[in-house]
């Protein structure tokens, strides 16, 4: 049972999903149906007594638009209703909002066939520009549910007449489903690495025996079936997957394959580690967990043999082992229940994008780690450079950054989107975001701080990088940046404020080493303070570009 | 035919199988409210291919009316 508090919303009676809902999950008990708005803007309403977390907005389109269906005039209305809605709508609560399948009886005879879609794409407009404004509005992919089940199987004419109820019992099951897989993805913490088996796995037979018998992967039956499943890997990894091989080949004849096999969509690029040995796969996603400075629980492990899953279910048991197929067929559709289940995030961000390349960076700086002769040296020759970056507009990256960094973060403090907003409109704060580069390529928008500045001693309240450039020293670049930037406001003094948890050790002894004293500890949090400028000797290799104020 | 009713019956009200018998009325089954009833209507006529027509569906009270209605007695 998830404990989040829910409400289904409608402009069409779905009492029979919400009554499936509450099985799994608090929901709102709407009174009655078609008052969706009414019931938004109704500050004394049953469903603002509830305080429902998460709110989702099934919305049936041409009940939606009274059945106008000329375009121009479809659209004002739209229009309305976002309108309506973005009055109504509050910063705390988490929208989905289902984007449109126009179900009519008049569709029947539209003369011209683009009406159809013309009319849905009104609604996928202003919806998709109504997400854009608020990062707390999302789009629930309603259209797809139906067109995966079939117009014929998803909506019944029968119920709707009688009761107002469009959805047939089996389309409003998968409703259900598609609801509570949304409030999984937006309460967990998605799954970062899939580390794959190659034979047998993306693709047939075994590699090495090549001459005799080639692996099986074509454009044609069985070896479809592997290239369609990698073709849905390749869109993950596009996605911000991160992707490993854990193999046991002779790693000669599987890179060959992976290089020159004319069918292979993963190329050796699109890989963040690759293992390819005889050694234990359990060793190697250890290793492979080190190499990215990842947790084990990070890892999903797909290998098609049940004794190499049963081994990393024993010995890694923070890892998914999802089940293997039986049948090559199911493969493209198995990794997608795999993607939906362990990897999919509520709203991806650019950083997702280019996860991968960062990743393979990382690797290539490891390896100059342990070429280098020293630490020192190793620092030097990374060549790092910090820019700041204006967090404005990287809101949602610097959401991400505060409220998913767990070690490198001072004070553990998470954000709405619209507390963020505020404060970076405020005067009372400094917001810092940084992008941290070296001679390997951009390790993206990596750590960021909030100051308070109210006061007569600023404090910083936040302070995190992600665990990607951890080790490098580079917080010493930042803090010195912050402080040259506080101190050109005209501030004398700063503070900084520790408040351990579980999983920030890393840092518990920042303040210290960064040369600030200890001048006070309430309610378990540590206030540091230093003069400005602080005279402490930092020792750091990092170039600041872009910030002579 | 009739069983197949009364199958479906139960697995929309999502009572055990044997629960709903020829003589079962609505009153008798907590779970047969008015939503039930009508997605029990639509889906006769969505899954089995039994159309009720609405003014006959919203007077049934009983198993026994359902299956004349369906034609099956």
């Amino acid at each position: 049972m998830l404990k989040h508090k829910t409400a289904l919303l409608s402009n069409v009676n779905m009492d029979f999903t919400v009554r499936m809902l509450k099985k799994e999950v608090s929901v709102y008990e709407p009174e009655g149906y078609g008052n969706e708005l009414g019931t938004l803007m109704n500050p004394e309403s049953s469903y603002y007594a509830f305080g429902a977390e998460t709110t989702f907005l099934i919305l049936d389109l041409a009940e939606l638009l009274g059945h106008e269906m000329e375009p121009s005039r479809a659209e004002a209305l739209a229009g309305t209703w976002f309108h309506s809605f973005e009055n109504a709508m509050k910063d705390e609560t988490v929208y989905y909002i289902s984007d449109a399948y126009l179900w009519c009886p008049e569709e029947a005879v539209f003369y011209d066939s683009g009406r159809k879609q013309a009319l849905e794409h009104i609604w996928q407009k202003g919806l998709e520009a109504l997400a854009e404004r608020h990062g707390n509005v999302r789009i629930l992919p309603y259209r797809r549910m139906i067109e995966k089940l079939g117009e014929e199987n998803a909506f019944s004419r029968k119920m709707w007449y009688m009761g107002r109820i469009p959805l047939s019992v089996k389309a409003q099951e998968r409703l259900c489903g598609l609801v509570l897989e949304k409030l999984r993805t937006e309460y967990g913490t998605p799954k970062k690495v899939l580390a794959l088996d190659l034979d047998n796995t993306l693709w047939g037979g075994l590699a090495g025996e090549a001459e005799h018998t080639p692996v099986v992967l074509s454009d044609d039956r069985r070896g479809l079936a592997y290239k369609n499943l990698q073709r849905v890997i390749l869109q993950m990894q596009r996605q911000g997957v991160l992707l490993a091989i854990i193999s046991k080949n002779n790693e000669e004849d599987a890179l060959h394959i992976l290089e020159n096999h004319p069918h292979m969509v993963l190329r050796p690029e699109c890989f963040a580690a690759i293992r390819i040995n005889w050694k234990p796969k359990n060793e190697n996603l250890l290793e492979i967990a080190e190499e990215l400075n990842l947790g084990t629980d990070s890892f999903v492990f797909w290998d098609d043999s049940v004794q190499e899953r049963q081994l990393i279910k024993e010995t890694i048991p923070q890892a998914a082992v999802p089940d293997f197929p039986e049948n090559p067929e199911l493969l493209a559709e198995a990794m997608g229940d795999i993607y939906r289940k362990y990897f999919d995030k509520p709203v991806l961000t650019g950083e997702d994008l280019q996860k991968t390349r960062q990743y393979a960076q990382n690797a290539k700086r490891s390896r100059l780690r342990e070429t280098a002769s020293s630490f020192d040296e190793f620092l030097k020759q990374l060549q790092i450079v910090l820019h700041r970056e204006d967090p404005a507009e990287n809101q949602e990256r610097l959401g991400q950054l505060l409220n998913k960094t767990n070690q490198f973060n001072l004070t553990s403090n998470r954000f709405t989107p619209q507390q963020l907003s505020q404060m970076l409109k405020s005067n009372q704060k400094r917001i810092y975001l940084y992008r941290v580069t070296d001679r390997f390529g951009d390790n993206g928008l990596t750590a960021a701080a909030i100051a308070d500045i109210s006061r007569k001693t600023p404090v910083i309240t936040d302070f995190v990088m992600s665990c990607r450039i951890m080790g490098r020293n580079i917080e010493y670049a930042i803090i010195e940046d912050i402080e040259r930037d506080l101190k050109d406001q005209g501030f004398s003094s700063l503070q900084g404020i520790y408040a351990p948890t579980a999983k920030n050790k890393p840092v518990a002894e920042l303040y210290d080493r960064l040369g600030y004293g200890l001048a006070a500890e309430e309610q378990g949090r540590l206030i540091y303070e230093t003069t400005l400028p602080s005279r402490a000797k930092r020792v750091y290799y990092v170039k600041k570009e872009g910030m002579d104020t | 035919m009739k069983e197949q009713i009364i199958s479906l019956v139960e697995e929309i009200l999502k009572v055990s199988p044997g629960a709903i018998t020829e003589n079962t009325k609505m009153e008798d089954v907590e779970q047969w409210d008015s939503l039930s009833h009508v997605l029990i209507i639509g889906e006769l006529e969505d899954r089995l291919g039994i159309s009720i027509p609405l003014e006959e569906a919203v007077e049934i009270t009983s198993m026994q009316e359902l299956l004349e209605k369906a034609g099956c007695v």
